[in-house]
């Protein structure tokens, strides 16, 4: 992507650096923690030169206690600042669950709104060739059992930098989780320091009539190369990035299965109760008579990631498998 | 030295805990109220010792056990009601019923973690967040025996010692978690522990409100002062079951009557009079006053309205 007047070319690591910095800059109640975010800049380069600007009051390199990042940063939430909290891989999710799923997500309503948690964990996510089995998930769907917090997947450096001001500005928790394999791509990003993207609303990353291809984080890249593959052929697909998992833009996703009539739901997750499988049913629920075809699931084989970076590359999704799914539905 | 003005108020709020929870006890038995409660007879003396040692501004995070913290930070005992009746005059607006969630963040009541050792880490969150917000504020984060043996500690009392956090632990030691018993399940005594990361740790005995009182003056002025955390293991009993209506068939009868022999309430009542410190007049008319404070809440609160399904989805999301 060339970089337009207002813009400028970015990775997406270098977003979410600019959005934490920006926000930390405009809001003096924004705090950073987590494990090397601080000295380090963080062991994906998130967060460099934050420390040295904001001091080590406001970027905090906390010892390897997952569940005092995250509960810990519930405690500063509810009085009065506004936590970025890092768990290192998004995997380590489970060593703080509790604090995810009852503490940030059920705090304000547990009490009868008596608090705010206005906080954001960010979680680095996804396969990345040999992290194996416990460095390598995209754990989004845990969250969706538990209601009350905001489940966001940014795909580029755009989405990225926009989507984690968002949140960062919400007075809910969000649970923010960044694709390790999109850290270093690149796009353009608006240099409007209120640049921000809304939560909860779909992107069509690509117009088609076709079918409709729903993905969402790094997902979305292989749909985007699958409908190239698909145009091969002559079909015409239509990538929505869904941009997450809750709220759910159910209304985009319904405009576009009203347009194309097919589906595909594309995740790095395995196939097995993620994402795509709450999303089927929603459409199943609601729009199946505009359906010409089966919905579709596109996820990793339903077992744990492979150490051996070659064995993991045949249990992850590939654009190929998004554009047989395709194919098949085109007939 | 706690001084006797101060003595008799932590006098009369565990008396007030007291007649708070008998209250409770007949609204139970009056079907007016879920029976799931955990009886605070008996830790009174840590509770509002403890507590008592702290101003408004300051943050509790408070256990399971009985409501005497809550009551010493000042939160109206018809929200206490509220609560427990499940309906809008409550702390939390009618959520609550049985094992509540009380919140008050206007007195610092930073609410309940129903998973034990939960509010350990968001009792350290609170106190980093003084110390990074530049107040003088301290966190006192009360919890059992049980609790305390929660790997939540250990990682919320790491981050306390690592960064000196103004922040005391209060571990109420009653020996019993449900139906184990401390020295079964423990390795080592509690108050030991706070050396491990840094920081000092003092045993007091909870039949002495007055002794728990200044262990906790000092404490809370410790953590006020910069010289961050303490761990305060009260040793104390529990007089009742786990929960109301336990049958406590894992109790021996000896160890419940020796139990029986340590209750707080009344130990200060005889330590009071004994010294001259009140008489038996002004004893009494503090227990009067105590019982026609809660008669007057439970009333005023019997009138709250019960939530409807319009709030059922209000406090999700902001
Ligand atoms: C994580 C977790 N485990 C277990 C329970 C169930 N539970 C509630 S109270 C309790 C006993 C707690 O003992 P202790 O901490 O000593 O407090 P006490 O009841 O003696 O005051 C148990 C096991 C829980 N609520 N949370
Ligand atoms: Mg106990």
């Amino acid at each position: 992507m060339t970089a337009s007047s207002g813009a400028r070319t970015i990775t997406y690591s270098r977003a979410i650096t600019e959005a934490l910095d920006e926000e930390m800059a405009r809001d003096e109640r924004v705090v950073v923690l987590g494990e090397d975010v601080g000295r380090m800049g963080g062991i994906f380069g998130a967060t460099p030169g934050l420390y040295e600007k904001y001091g080590a009051d406001r970027v905090i390199d906390t010892p390897i206690s997952e569940m005092f990042i995250v509960g810990g940063a519930v405690g500063l939430a509810i009085t009065g600042l506004r936590p970025v909290a890092e768990l290192q891989f998004a995997d380590f999710i489970v060593n703080a669950a509790d604090e995810t799923l009852s503490k940030m997500s059920k705090w304000r309503y547990m009490h009868g709104g008596q608090f705010r948690v206005p906080m954001v964990l960010r979680m680095p996510e996804g396969a990345t060739g040999g992290g194996g089995a416990e460095h390598s998930l995209c754990p989004e769907a845990l969250m969706l059992s538990y209601p009350g917090a905001h489940i966001v997947v940014p795909s580029t450096p755009a989405d990225a930098k926009g989507l984690l001001k968002a949140a960062i500005r919400d007075d809910n928790p969000v649970g923010f989780f960044e694709h390790k394999a999109l850290y270093a791509t690149r796009g353009a990003v608006p240099d409007d320091p209120d640049f921000v993207v809304p939560i909860g609303k779909a992107d069509i990353k690509r117009e088609g009539t076709d079918v409709t291809v729903i993905a969402w984080g790094r997902a979305v890249h292989w749909a985007l190369a699958a409908a190239d593959l698909a145009a091969t052929d002559g079909t015409s697909v239509e990538v929505l990035d869904t941009r997450g998992l809750r709220p759910l833009d159910t209304d985009a996703i319904f405009a576009s299965i009203e347009k194309t009539g097919r589906v595909v739901i594309a995740q790095e997750a395995p196939r097995t109760g993620g994402g795509a499988s709450e999303i089927s049913a929603v459409i199943a629920e609601n729009v199946i008579d505009l359906l010409e075809g089966p919905i579709k699931r596109i996820g990793a084989m339903d077992v744990p990631i492979p150490q051996n970076p070659a064995l993991e590359a045949l249990v992850m999704p590939t654009p190929a498998d998004i554009h047989l799914a395709v194919k098949e539905l085109v007939g | 030295m706690t001084d006797p003005k101060t003595k008799l108020d932590i006098y009369r709020t565990m008396v007030l805990a007291q007649s708070w929870e008998q209250a409770l006890m007949r609204l139970i038995d009056e079907n007016l109220a879920p029976a799931s409660y955990h009886p605070g007879r008996g830790s009174e003396g840590s509770e509002v010792a403890c507590t008592m040692a702290l101003r408004e501004s300051d943050y509790l995070l408070y256990d399971h056990r009985g409501m005497a913290h809550i009551i010493a930070k000042g939160v109206p005992l018809v929200g206490l009601f509220g609560d427990f009746l499940g309906n809008e005059l409550g702390t939390t607006r009618g959520y609550g019923a049985g094992i509540v969630h009380v919140a008050d963040p206007d007195r610092g009541v930073l609410g309940q973690s129903g998973t034990l050792g939960g509010s350990q880490l968001i009792a350290a969150g609170a106190a980093l967040s003084a110390k990074i917000r530049k107040t003088d504020q301290v966190t006192m984060c009360f919890f059992g025996d049980g609790a305390a043996n929660r790997g939540t500690f250990h990682e919320a009392a790491n981050a306390a010692g690592a960064w000196k956090l103004p922040l005391v632990f209060v571990v109420q030691n009653n020996g019993w978690a449900v139906s184990v018993p401390t020295e079964y399940s423990t390795g080592g005594a509690f108050v030991d522990r706070a050396n491990g990361y840094g920081f000092p740790g003092v045993a007091v005995d909870g039949q002495n409100p007055f002794e728990v009182h200044d262990v906790a003056v000092e404490a809370v002025e410790r953590a006020r002062n910069g010289g961050g955390p303490t761990l305060i293991e009260v040793k104390t009993v529990r007089l009742l079951g786990h929960y109301l209506g336990d049958p406590q068939a894992y109790r021996e009868a000896a160890e419940r009557s020796t139990s029986a022999t340590r209750d707080p309430i009344v130990w200060a009542r005889a330590a009071l009079k004994e010294s001259g410190e009140a008489t038996e007049e002004q004893l009494s008319a503090i227990e009067a006053e105590a019982i026609e404070q809660v008669e007057a809440a439970r009333e005023q609160a019997l009138a709250g309205a019960k939530p409807t399904a319009d709030v059922l989805t209000e406090y999700l999301y902001v």
